[in-house]
């Protein structure tokens, strides 16, 4: 098979009932932190056995251990804690919609491995590489609070020591594809753009493993084509939620010849799930500009917020589409 | 030398004090209770956070907006000309708010602020100064399907919000206050905003004040003083190069300055001596007796118990300087 419209998925996938039942309790402290351990791994199981049936390329391992993609990392119930960090109080996002953010109250030091052990417990159980996830120096600070560094800059660049030593320990334990995701890059375009990149190529310099990253929901056309200059081999980006519009800058800017493009092409805030027709459709948008080796469809973003027969359904009708186009181009 | 707030206050408390505002909006939205029980609850919670800023020792409050769920849709519900659409981030934050799309032509539909004021100040010791997002603000967070023409949307804007300002100083606001921060992304609607708070504060004669936030104050500068209100508000903490902005240009005698000098935005608490000597730094360029010290923006971004020790920590650096400096409250 030629390393052509691969399939993989973005991150996350929804918990079953049980486990929001277990990790509810777990907070409350009337569950012990072992029984928790064997259901994370139990539901993890069951997304391993669902992307080996649906047929994805290359797996994720699903977060069933993770709340939040920053407070996972510093406290919250269940979670790891980068030194340096704690959950502080509730804040409001939007809505109804609370979350407690974190914060930066010392020097940010590695803890040692945070997802090692989940990372290989996924790979022991399948023949199909699975992806090591982590969040980004940038969006970690920008989505924590900092009572500890004099400046942004500071803690982020700290933060890019601690993630570049998690990185390294997977890159140990085998991992060949790391995907390190920076929602929150484009945050300040101006001010801090260049800054969040060079924090990432501290995170993965010199370091023999293949990057991709995940960059969702805002202002790309203000990072288009700086965005070019992160340190990976693949940017995955939201396709389908934003009408395939991303390929207008694609057209004013091409795409580089030694990068991979994520596609995002099924919808993960929306119910409804795609036709294969209309998947296809969008694969056939982005193939008129770049050639299928450079090319890999996935999920927009992570699943965790559809049900889990929503989230299956979604990753369904994405393999039968590139399969579709797979054999429309002679690539089988 | 007074305190005062700039805008929202969290809703909920953290554990152990129950979440009720976040409950009842979810009971509400799963039809278990009426919009009059989710409306006492806010006027509860109302309560409690005038309570707070009260005992936190702030001389000017607000009732902490706890009914509006952004900034924008609060006034946008309830004007006519407003659909509701999909979340958009607010700025540089990490919260978001959903964003309001013009199809009709904006007209005012009957008074909502000046119910909320006057609860929140029958039940305050304190003057509550009211509220409200302005017209370039909403303007540009809004998407504009049906003037398409920026002027004319702010200007309808403008006119719609009018009877609300002149209502809220006939029912006797000490001040009311317009929030701007988006004037300071789109310097060439100064001109326009000028129009636009004429509109709006014709024949109001009680304190007015226009607020920014976030943004740097450089390419609207001096411009801002000549607006028609008594108060501007500028953000020093988000971008400290606003501090050396104020120092280059003389400050008008008839006007004042509300200084943000404790960061709404990071629970890291500013130590007294750092509230006196901004102060102290302000107290060059602004006599004592025109300034408002507050916070850099609306409290929401912290949790509510930060929210709270920053105003405390606000009103004690307050009072340290007035005993330093020598002035009055």
């Amino acid at each position: 098979m030629e390393m052509a419209l691969l399939t993989s998925a973005v991150g996350s996938y929804p918990k079953p009932d049980y486990l929001v039942r277990a990790r509810n309790a777990y907070a409350q402290g009337k569950l012990e932190l072992q029984e928790l351990r064997k259901l994370e791994r139990q539901a993890t199981e069951y997304w391993v056995r669902v992307q080996e049936r649906v047929g994805l390329d290359v797996l994720v391992h699903g977060e069933q251990e993770r709340g939040d993609m920053v407070a996972y990392f510093s406290g919250e119930p269940g979670g790891v804690v980068i030194e340096g960090m704690r959950l502080g109080g509730l804040v409001r996002s939007y809505g109804n919609r609370y979350y407690h953010k974190p914060i930066i109250e010392g020097k940010l030091r590695w803890p040692g491995p945070m997802t090692v052990d989940m990372w290989r417990f996924t790979q022991s159980l399948t023949d199909r590489p699975v992806k090591g996830m982590l969040t980004g120096p940038y969006t970690m600070v920008e989505w924590s609070f900092n009572e500890y560094y004099p400046t942004r800059e500071d803690a982020v660049m700290d933060m890019a020591l601690v993630i570049r030593e998690e990185v390294k320990a997977l890159v140990a334990a085998g991992c060949r594809y790391i995907q390190i995701d920076e929602p929150a890059i484009h945050t300040r375009p101006e001010d801090d753009f260049a800054m969040a990149v060079e924090a990432f190529r501290r995170v993965v310099e010199g370091i023999d493993c293949e990057f991709h990253t995940h960059i969702c929901y805002g202002p790309i056309e203000k990072i288009y084509p700086g965005m070019l200059e992160l340190p990976v081999k693949q940017i995955h980006l939201a396709f389908k939620n934003t009408g395939f519009q991303y390929l207008k800058l694609l057209e004013e800017h091409p795409w580089p010849a030694d990068k991979v493009l994520g596609v995002g092409v099924t919808d993960v805030h929306n119910h409804k799930i795609e036709s294969v027709e209309e998947v296809v459709e969008g694969l056939r948008l982005v193939l008129k500009l770049l050639p299928p080796h450079q090319v890999w469809a996935l999920p927009d973003c992570g699943l965790k917020t559809r049900t889990p027969e929503e989230a299956e359904g979604k990753l369904r009708v994405m393999v039968e589409a590139v399969r579709q186009v797979r054999r429309e181009l002679g690539l089988d | 030398m007074l305190t005062t707030v700039v805008g929202h206050y969290p809703k909920i408390p953290n554990r152990p004090r129950p979440a009720r505002l976040r409950q009842a909006i979810a009971r509400y939205e799963r039809g278990e209770i009426t919009r009059e029980e989710l409306a006492r609850i806010e006027d509860e919670v109302t309560l409690e956070v005038i309570q707070e800023q009260v005992e936190a020792g702030i001389d000017i409050i607000s009732d902490g907006q706890i009914r509006w769920e952004d900034d924008q849709t609060y006034i946008a519900r309830r004007l006519s000309g407003f659909e509701i659409n999909g979340l958009v981030r607010y700025l540089d934050t990490n919260t978001y708010f959903r964003q309001p799309v013009v199809v009709g032509d904006v007209r005012y539909q009957g008074p909502f602020l000046v119910q909320d004021w006057r609860f929140a100040q029958d039940h305050s010791p304190r003057p509550v100064k009211a509220i409200l997002t302005g017209p370039i603000t909403l303007a540009r967070l809004s998407q504009d399907e049906h003037y398409r023409h920026h002027e004319r949307l702010v200007m309808a804007l403008a006119e719609a919000l009018a009877p609300e300002v002149q209502a809220l100083a006939q029912a006797g606001a000490p001040l009311v206050q317009v929030n701007e921060p988006l004037v300071l992304w789109h310097p060439e609607d100064v001109p326009l905003l000028r129009r636009a708070l004429e509109t709006m504060l014709a024949g109001v004669t009680c304190e007015t004040a226009l607020y920014t936030w976030f943004g740097s104050i450089e390419r609207v500068y001096p411009q801002l003083l000549e607006l028609p209100v008594d108060t501007i508000g500028v953000d020093l903490v988000s971008q400290p190069r606003n501090w050396q902005v104020l120092g280059q240009h003389p400050f008008p005698a008839s006007k004042k300055l509300g200084a943000g000098i404790v960061d709404g935005r990071n629970t890291r608490m500013e130590p007294v001596e750092e509230i006196v000597a901004a102060v102290r730094h302000l107290s060059r360029i602004v006599p004592p007796d025109r300034l408002y010290l507050n916070p850099s923006c609306g409290l929401e971004y912290l949790p509510r118990e930060v929210a709270q020790a920053k105003l405390r920590r606000l009103a004690e650096g307050a009072a340290a300087a007035r005993q330093q400096l020598g002035v009055e409250a």
